[in-house]
């Protein structure tokens, strides 16, 4: 294999230990685990209530709004990561680039808070 | 001038059909004529001011747009201008004029259409055809005289149908289109091989390339064959096909359907020429093709001496003159095969004047007996028809040969077809035809007799048939009548006029074909040549190459100069043949009227074979009709109605809604079966390139 | 550098301002009111852009290292979207308007949504291109789905947006691949790593880049979504979908085809004729069946994507100047077709069931004349424009070997002659009917319809000159 594709290993090691983690924990449940179940054990856990209805009913639009929100800002936190850690080798054209990035955000954010969307009711 | 001969009849075919509702029927009538007889007086002042030595190799052209340019292919339309071009406008125009004047009165009344239009529509064809005769020969390349060659076919297909209500018209006009296609089919495939072997169609390009073409061989059929033979024979057989020559002449008696003046222009004096005069135009290549030329001389002669008998014994006085005019362009034929082409355009020009005046004459009298056109029920109208019964009697003298042999005063003295039918039996004579020149002396001693028969019965004897008829039959207006003056002019001088340019020695010939020439040196002295024209007892012969005048002929062809020089037996021969037929009609119907009846039943079988034409369209109708038509009938039920019908309404009512259906179903709104297609759609590339790419 | 890098992209730079300046603007003052104001001003802009791109634009450049090519292809391509976004936009201002679905946002998302295009036909790497082309679709999923208070509109951009983010996976996939075994996702970088011919992987990463592209371009089989989203959506979205991103679609697959992949034509060359072959007949068999005349259209606009890629198929320069000419004549067909289409109301409610056209032609002539040119054009019927974009398509595939591949087209096209002559029926030998469409319309609607049609007459004589201008572009793609 190339050279350059040797690079990406690591991440190959690393999909490798958390596919095997994730399965030593299950396995490890259901061979080590005592089991005995009785109908409070295995109804769905909500919130300390009894569920009251089907798993899967209609929710509220705006939990979605609002979890579509979040994941916007979430990436962008994700592109600042790399970006801070190289800041100290980064040219102006690096900074910049950034700052545009977080100014077109930033439009977005304000379309979005004017909009209505941010408020529940 | 030559364009305003060219474009005047268009004009008015033009104007008089699409435009007759405006200016009126006989408005377009007078139209039309009117540029006839302006197309007809211009080319009498080109005819008679041509001078073949003021210009190169005897012609000019003048262009008039650029025609096709596809690849090799380049062409003009343009107006050649020689001898030949001059020759036959002065016959297309005088006739057509003639018989556009002749069908005022002709066709002034007319019961096939009692309340719709049809003068113009008549008159406009008539017009369309000569354009279109006039584009065939003043072509300058040969997909030009093409569309000159189709145009007439569909004019002659028009007006044979002109009466489009009866049937037999019909069939008669499908007839004549039909037969001609396949010489046509003939004539397009000379043209092909033509551009093959040479990459022009235009004239200039394949004359010149003649002499060169002369070694080549073209591979044809099954073997290979000398070039220029293959190319003049397939040429030919567009010149039978629209000539009525022997095998493709069955059209042409059919095609009396029409009416007479388009008989009398079109399957007289005109159209069924073009074949003549397309062996004569290719002459360069004829020249070079000896066996295909003994083709043409024996197909000929044939054709003359069968259309001679067939003529005997039809009884419809329109037939008697197809079968004549059939037998007439057999003697072009034979001189043009025989290579005096001047000999044959000779008997082409003076054959239009007294076959186009026998058929107005004819004409004159079906008029006149109120549409009855069978001999029987004529007699005696002599009297009553005064004015036509000389016209038919000139006529007659001129086709039968009547002339006072031997005697020579600058030209011989006799009627048109005298001079120019026997100079083509010496011609055939001195050219070593002794089939050809046997069977034409027969043909001219039936010539004789079926020309006075039709005379003698129409004229003589006893009034026949319908009393009522008889009663009131007249002599037809003045406006017919004019038109057969003038033809008659044309069918007494026109021979002794126009002999030595197209029957004198090789050099008056020469000169007014604008071909080369040169004195020969005989061994000995021929000793007088009808009377002497050459005193000086120098022989000429022709000195040209390929492309050089209107007409080429080979120098060692001497024909032409030994044709002067033929026995005396001989030049007399055709005048005795005339008398006998004279002497044999004039005892058959006027000295004892019986005897044909009785020679008639004694001999049925030959009588038989000959009313009905050597029973060439039963032959025709067992060998070629009806088996086309079961062929037909077994593609349109079986081909086309079972196997394309079938097919493409299965397809296009069975598979493809089936299809449809099967998308629509495929649709069905689940986004998962819509992933599913696409994850098929990737696993059919991937797999095909799995399995048949070369990784 | 720097600056000129910025230099070249200015276009797309001055369009992205514009719509995040007017955003901001419209959302802070008067909202949705700014919606009639703002088609116009974004119109405007398209085609005083388009202008500028198509007057000034010379030579090309590269931008950013080859992420973003500059030449007379993108511009081409360039132009051709934002004058057909411009048309679009100008068409859909009364309908939607009419329906309370003028939102400000609409124009911008539009706007948006152009500047992915011009990213796409200009991208000169694979991560240039997939961002033009997220950029594109996320804006198109949203304008799909504008009439939120619709099952059908929701559903359309629900099933859009689901099925395209499939498509972009596959894409990513083969992006990925392709980066894997050519080492670079600069399509310079690619397509020297193909001299010596592609490996199998690389070539798994073609296939999976050329789905993603024919999903784009709904190619069949990865069409399915096209006649649902076409229905549910907004008529002037829909006509808006069957335009502008068709072109920067099939330029976008042309581009990479070529400018990544132009050392193995040969193999791509049987992917593109296999997505032709598959689209023409689906295209043109799918179509007889339906009533809904968007639906028909989407159909239609499968066969003709069939008939572009048949261009592209054969692999050569007149190929693309041929498949370029299609998708023109293409576009202008459609944008008169919609503006009937957008035309057709009984009592102000829009209709697009076929049946209510029987007899159209007695109540407005002019107009029944001027849609039975659009679909002879459409058919492919002599003499009309229609008939010349096919010819050119299926001359490129003949001179390229590709025979079967045109005659194919040819039986496609018999086939597909059928729908729009039933229109074309139904319109002049229909049925009499009580319901009959209303009659009038808007001005602009007239307009692009009948200059259309015009157009489809008139454009015989030249083709109003783009036949250099594909050239000049299909040679600066291929060489």
């Amino acid at each position: 294999m190339e050279d350059f594709l040797r690079e990406y290993l690591p991440i190959v090691i690393f999909l490798g230990l958390a596919i095997v983690l994730g399965v030593v924990l299950i396995l490890a449940a259901v061979v080590l685990a005592v089991r005995n179940p009785d109908p409070e054990k295995v109804s769905a856990y909500e919130c300390g209530f009894n569920a009251f209805d089907d798993a899967r009913m209609k929710f509220d639009v705006r939990f979605y709004l609002v979890s579509i929100l979040f994941i916007i800002f979430d990436l962008e936190i994700a592109f600042l990561f790399p970006w801070a850690v190289a800041f100290g080798d980064l040219s102006m054209t690096g900074f910049w680039s950034m700052m545009i990035f977080l100014a077109v955000l930033t439009v977005g954010f304000a379309y979005e808070w004017k909009k209505g969307a941010l408020d529940w009711e | 001038m030559e364009q305003i001969i060219l474009f005047a009849p268009l004009v008015g075919a033009i104007l008089g059909g699409f435009g007759w509702k405006i200016i009126g029927e006989t408005g377009a009538q007078w139209l039309t004529t009117s540029l006839l007889f302006l197309a007809a007086i211009l080319s009498w002042v080109v005819f008679l001011t041509f001078d073949a030595s003021a210009y190169d190799n005897g012609t000019y052209t003048i262009d008039i747009l650029t025609f096709i340019q596809s690849g090799t292919l380049d062409t003009s339309w343009a107006i050649r201008m020689d001898r030949l071009t001059a020759t036959m406008l002065i016959v297309i125009t005088t006739v057509s004029a003639l018989v556009h004047l002749y069908s005022f009165g002709y066709m002034a009344h007319d019961d096939n259409f009692p309340d719709t239009a049809y003068k113009a529509r008549f008159f406009a064809y008539l017009s369309f055809f000569t354009f279109a005769m006039l584009m065939l020969v003043t072509a300058d390349n040969l997909v030009q005289m093409f569309f000159g060659w189709e145009g007439v076919g569909v004019a002659s297909y028009l007006l044979i149908g002109f009466y489009y209500k009866k049937p037999s018209a019909n069939a008669a006009a499908i007839k004549a289109f039909v037969v001609n296609r396949v010489g046509d089919f003939g004539f397009a495939l000379g043209i092909f091989a033509l551009f093959y072997l040479t990459g022009s169609i235009n004239f200039d390009v394949i004359f010149s390339e003649a002499g060169d073409l002369s070694t080549q061989t073209i591979t044809f059929l099954w073997r290979d064959w000398p070039a220029l033979e293959v190319v003049a024979f397939l040429l030919f057989i567009g010149a039978m096909g629209k000539s009525a020559q022997l095998l493709l002449h069955t059209w042409l008696p059919d095609a009396m359907e029409g009416p007479t003046p388009v008989s009398a222009l079109i399957h007289a004096a005109t159209m069924v020429t073009a074949g003549v005069f397309l062996v004569c135009r290719m002459s360069p290549i004829m020249e070079f093709a000896p066996t295909a030329t003994a083709f043409v001389v024996f197909l000929g002669a044939t054709t003359a001496f069968f259309a001679a008998t067939v003529g005997l014994v039809q009884n419809d006085i329109k037939r008697v003159i197809a079968y004549s005019t059939c037998s007439q362009l057999g003697y072009m034929f034979v001189a043009a095969g025989i290579g005096v082409y001047s000999v044959a355009m000779f008997h082409l020009l003076t054959h239009a004047f007294f076959k186009a005046m026998l058929f107005l004459g004819a004409g004159s009298v079906i008029h006149g007996m109120h549409h009855e056109q069978d001999m029987r029920n004529y007699g005696g109208l002599r009297h009553k028809l005064p004015y036509t019964f000389w016209a038919m009697m000139i006529g007659t003298l001129a086709i039968t040969g009547v002339g006072i042999p031997l005697l020579y005063i600058g030209f011989p003295v006799g009627f048109a077809g005298f001079v120019s039918k026997d100079a083509i039996i010496e011609s055939a004579f001195a050219a070593g035809q002794g089939y050809a020149f046997w069977m034409l002396v027969i043909s001219a001693l039936f010539t004789s007799f079926y020309s006075w028969r039709l005379i003698f019965l129409t004229f003589y004897g006893e009034p026949r048939g319908d009393k009522h008829t008889h009663e009131h039959a007249h002599e037809s207006p003045k406006v017919m009548l004019a038109p057969l003056a003038i033809l008659a002019v044309g069918a007494i001088f026109a021979g002794m006029v126009f002999y030595k340019p197209f029957f004198g020695s090789a050099k008056y010939v020469g000169q007014y074909f604008g071909v080369p020439y040169a004195a020969q040196e005989h061994g000995e002295d021929h000793g007088d040549d009808h009377g002497g024209d050459d005193k000086a007892k120098t022989h000429y012969a022709f000195a040209g190459e390929p492309g050089q005048g209107a007409i080429y002929v080979a120098p060692e062809n001497t024909t032409l100069d030994d044709a002067h020089s033929v026995p005396v037996w001989v030049k007399l021969a055709p005048f005795f043949a005339m008398l006998l037929g004279f002497v044999t009609a004039w005892i058959f119907y006027i000295r004892k009227p019986e005897l044909p009846k009785q020679l008639a039943t004694q001999q049925a079988p030959l009588y038989n074979f000959l009313l009905n034409k050597w029973y060439f369209d039963e032959l025709y109708d067992a060998v070629f009709v009806k088996p086309a038509k079961q062929i037909g009938k077994f593609f349109w039920k079986r081909g086309d109605g079972a196997v394309i019908d079938g097919g493409i309404n299965g397809l296009a009512m069975g598979i493809i809604p089936m299809l449809t259906r099967l998308a629509g179903r495929a649709q069905s709104g689940y986004v998962f079966t819509y992933a599913f297609a696409m994850v098929i759609g990737i696993a059919v590339i991937l797999t095909f390139f799995t399995i048949f790419g070369d990784y | 550098m720097l600056s000129q890098d910025l230099n070249t992209i200015l276009p797309e730079i001055v369009i992205s301002l514009y719509a995040m300046g007017a955003l901001l603007a419209a959302v802070y003052t008067v909202k949705d009111k700014a919606g009639p104001l703002l088609v116009w001003l974004t119109s405007g802009l398209f085609v005083a852009v388009a202008f500028w791109i198509g007057t000034t634009g010379e030579g090309a450049t590269e931008a950013f290292s080859g992420m973003f090519q500059d030449d007379a292809f993108s511009r081409f391509a360039k132009v051709a979207i934002l004058l057909s976004a411009a048309a679009v936009l100008l068409m859909s201002q009364e309908y939607m308007q009419k329906r309370d679905l003028l939102r400000f946002e609409y124009p911008l998302l539009i706007a948006l949504a152009v500047v992915g295009m011009m990213m796409m036909v200009s991208a000169g790497d694979l991560m240039a291109l997939y961002m033009g082309l997220e950029l594109q679709s996320l804006a198109l999923y949203v304008v799909a789905s504008l009439r939120r208070d619709s099952v059908k509109s929701t559903e359309a951009g629900l099933k859009y947006f689901v099925l395209g983010a499939l498509s972009s996976g596959l894409l990513l996939y083969g992006a990925s691949l392709t980066y894997g075994f050519a080492g670079t996702t600069t399509f310079a970088g690619i397509i020297e790593a193909t001299e010596d011919g592609v490996s199998l992987g690389l070539l798994f990463g073609l296939v999976f880049l050329s789905a993603g592209f024919a999903f784009k371009v709904s190619a069949a089989p990865f069409h399915m979504w096209t006649p649902d989203v076409y229905e549910g959506s907004p008529t002037p979205v829909t006509a808006f979908f069957a335009t502008a991103p068709k072109i920067a679609a099939m330029a976008l697959f042309a581009r990479v085809v070529h400018d990544a992949f132009g050392n193995s034509i040969s193999d791509w060359q049987q992917i593109v004729a296999f997505l032709s072959v598959v689209s023409m007949f689906l295209g043109a068999i799918a179509a007889i069946g339906q009533r809904d005349i968007k639906r028909l259209m989407a159909y239609s606009s499968i066969a003709h994507m069939g008939f572009a890629l048949m261009g592209l198929a054969a692999g050569t320069a007149f190929g693309v100047q041929a498949m370029l000419v299609y998708l023109g004549i293409y576009v202008a067909m459609n944008i008169g077709t919609f503006a009937f289409i957008l035309s057709m109301e009984k009592d102000g409610m829009p209709v697009t069931d076929i049946h209510a056209l029987q007899m159209y032609s007695k109540r407005e002539p002019l107009k029944a004349v001027a849609m039975l040119v659009l679909l002879f054009s459409l058919a492919g019927v002599p003499p009309m424009l229609g008939f010349f974009g096919k010819l050119y398509v299926l001359q490129a595939a003949y001179g390229a070997g590709l025979a079967w591949l045109a005659v194919a087209g040819v039986i496609a096209s018999v086939i597909g002659a059928f729908y729009y002559l039933r229109i074309v029926y139904f319109m002049y030998f229909g049925e009499e009917r009580d319901e009959a469409l209303d009659t009038g319309s808007s001005p602009v609607l007239w307009a692009f319809l009948v200059g259309s049609a015009a157009v489809m007459v008139v454009g015989v004589v030249n083709l109003f000159g783009i036949e250099p201008l594909a050239e000049a572009a299909s040679l600066a793609l291929v060489n």
